[in-house]
């Protein structure tokens, strides 16, 4: 269930940003566009009550750690207690345009060279996090925005893992979180220890599938949740699909690679990605 | 890492090492912890450097509680220990062999920080998170030093049996954020490995690390280096030692083994393998024999049935392996070089036929494996097809 907010409420209890819209809700946050005082449009996220503060830190460092085009900034973080009034917030850039899901329709597939960059921009902010040794672990349309340019922008930090953390015990329940539709198979079938960027490479490799093809790779309408499961961690059908089949040859290669089932044959970084995607854009 | 043949050798080889880089055969040297010791290791590091040749050094952590004086003149003895004690340490504990490491390598001058690790076993989570612990270490250390640092990827037998448990031990080990890879295949103990399975996980396992956009580096290659550039490696490891010629735990046993007093053997090029002089090239048609004689510039007394001594031996082969190595590296197209070593294979097993049909057995079994080799190259160029594209993409 998504933690929802009245935007009145959200307003009142807030009375130092102008609220515009409310955003999608998750489960932790209930989110809105805002205005500060100087107009700048944010994205401002109220925190549910009951949201594990641990996780919430990962989210924070993460953010804090990195700048970059590809990946949301961190305006603010407010945690404030006092009697009757209890202010735990977040406030990031609000992105201007539409989330991924919008532009991923079923059965349209993108221009080669508009999902090259787009995509090698996308593999970008995800070289960002590389380097930071972080996972987001929950990439999937609704993390991504677009911005009106066409850009992509990752954003929501909530699963992501900060692999140098000392303590990562956290990580073990990251098979009952997340969005099982762009779940890697070490997702399904691994430990925290299995969790690394490539399991955001493989994520990001499911949405150029869905971009090129029309389609998602593996989930096939009617499937049981098994069934699945099993297709991501078995099954390489995907490539047998007519429009996969007239991909261009370098543009098939990159794809069976983004989409292996073991880690250890996928890209290791996403820059390497990026720099694929800008030298077969052409193809 | 430069690209083509490393001399990695043991004890008393390192003025062999010398005259090899003076001959300009061979692009770096690794030093073993083992078999040098710390003093000697930075003179002998200087000039090695000073011939051209970049240097590392193997700290020999694969039996991490083997130890010996050479060994013990390393400031790191309080790390050799027992894989269990050495997976209970704290990581304070681990983090203080940044020191030592540091130490050693900044006074050897190394191009890159080889980090210390043991063999990857299936189903051990622990050695996996030992080695990327120790990994962490080695490159910060890489860091502070302005070097690249490697992981070092040792595949335990364990690991070997099916492509499942390899391919296990692989996702763990590449996930380290190394600069490269130091990487051996641990083989069952027989002189030459020859079992075409297993020859060919060995190089699928190289090819996946080349795969990753690092460099190679494919320690204990021995003979082997025929076939490292075909798997996407970019140096290949050869010392003239037969316990060098595969990854075996052998090596950090403390029981002697003496070489004997065997002639010496002469390692021909033409048939990838080694003959025995001059028991059994005398015995050859004159034809065949002029075929088999390769040579280099420590071979001269074999043309004219002189007199020949092992260590004269042991260079030619060191000289022989690494100038045709460094021949086949010199084209970057990794199935480019496994062509060429399918050309030299197919050629040597021609003349391996002829020697057959002398009549003549060759008493080392030094013609088993070059038809394993050849069978586990080809299956490899194309079961490893999705590979070899990947890497041509990522060029």
């Amino acid at each position: 269930m998504p933690y929802v907010v009245r935007i009145e409420d959200a307003a009142a209890a807030y009375p130092e940003y102008r609220f515009m819209t409310p955003l999608t809700a998750s489960e932790q946050k209930a989110a809105f566009h805002v205005k500060d005082a100087d107009g700048n449009d944010l994205c401002l996220k109220i925190i549910a009550p009951d949201y594990r503060v641990d996780r919430l830190e990962r989210e924070i460092r993460a953010l804090q750690l990195i700048a970059h085009p590809n990946v949301v900034r961190l305006v603010e973080y407010t945690f404030s207690s006092r009697p009757g009034s209890l202010r735990h917030f977040m406030v990031e850039d609000f992105v201007h345009g539409t989330d991924l899901s919008a532009r991923l329709v079923a059965g349209e597939q993108w221009e080669r060279q508009q999902a090259a960059d787009f995509f090698a921009a996308l593999f970008d902010g995800l070289s960002a996090l590389d380097q930071k040794n972080i996972v987001h672990r929950d990439l999937k349309p609704s993390n991504i925005r677009v911005r009106n340019d066409g850009t992509p922008v990752i954003i929501d930090f909530g699963l992501a893992r900060l692999l140098d953390l000392p303590d990562l015990t956290l990580t073990c329940e990251g098979a009952a979180i997340g969005t099982l539709h762009y779940f890697a198979p070490e997702q399904f079938v691994g430990t925290k220890h299995d969790i690394d960027p490539r399991t955001d490479i493989f994520a990001a490799g499911v949405l150029l599938h869905q971009a090129l093809v029309g389609q998602h790779p593996f989930w096939r309408l009617g499937m049981s949740s098994q069934e699945f499961q099993d297709a991501v961690c078995n099954s390489e059908d995907y490539k047998f699909s007519g429009e996969f089949g007239v991909l261009p040859e370098r543009w098939r290669q990159l794809m069976g690679r983004l989409l292996e089932k073991s880690r250890a044959r996928r890209p290791r970084h996403a820059a390497q990605v990026s720099a694929i995607l800008r030298k077969i854009r052409t193809d | 890492m430069r690209r083509g043949s490393w001399h990695q050798f043991g004890d008393r080889s390192q003025k062999l090492a010398t005259e090899m880089l003076g001959l300009g055969t061979g692009v770096g040297v690794i030093i073993s912890a083992r078999d040098l010791s710390f003093q000697k290791a930075r003179h002998y590091a200087d000039i090695y450097r000073g011939l051209g040749a970049e240097v590392l050094i193997d700290l020999q952590f694969y039996v991490p509680h083997f130890t010996n004086p050479k060994l013990r003149s390393y400031p790191f003895g309080a790390y050799r220990l027992a894989i269990p004690e050495l997976c209970r340490l704290s990581d304070h504990e681990v983090a203080g062999l940044a020191s030592p490491l540091e130490q050693i390598h900044s006074r050897i001058g190394a191009n890159a920080v080889i980090a210390p690790a043991v063999a990857y076993e299936a189903g051990q989570n622990d050695i996996a998170i030992l080695n990327a612990r120790l990994f962490h270490v080695a490159k910060a250390v890489g860091g502070n030093l302005g070097i690249p640092s490697y992981a070092t990827v040792i595949l335990g037998q364990s690991t070997t049996t099916s492509a499942a448990t390899m391919d296990a031990a692989l996702s763990q080990a590449t996930a380290l954020d190394a600069d490269g890879w130091y990487y051996a295949f641990e083989f069952s103990p027989e002189r030459v490995p020859s079992d075409p399975d297993t020859v060919l996980r060995c190089c699928k396992a190289g090819l996946t690390l080349a795969c990753t956009g690092k460099p190679v580096l494919h320690a204990y290659a021995g003979p082997m280096a025929l076939l490292s550039h075909g798997f996407g490696s970019t140096g290949a490891a050869v010392g003239h030692s037969q316990n060098l010629w595969r990854f075996t735990r052998g090596r950090w046993s403390r029981a002697k083994r003496g070489a004997g007093q065997a002639p010496p053997r002469f390692f021909s090029t033409a048939l990838w393998g080694t003959i025995i002089y001059p028991d059994e090239t005398r015995r050859l048609p004159a034809d065949l024999r002029a075929a088999i004689l390769t040579t280099t510039e420590f071979a001269t007394p074999v043309f004219s049935n002189l007199r020949w001594d092992r260590w004269s031996a042991n260079k030619h082969f060191v000289a022989a392996i690494c100038q045709k190595v460094d021949l086949i590296s010199r084209n970057t197209d990794p199935r480019t070089c496994a062509r060429s070593a399918v050309e030299v294979l197919q050629s040597a097993l021609s003349l391996h036929d002829r020697i057959g049909a002398t009549g003549m057995s060759l008493r080392d079994d030094t013609n088993a494996y070059q038809h394993s080799w050849l069978q586990s190259l080809q299956r490899l160029l194309t079961e490893a097809d999705a590979d070899y594209n990947y890497l041509s993409l990522l060029g």
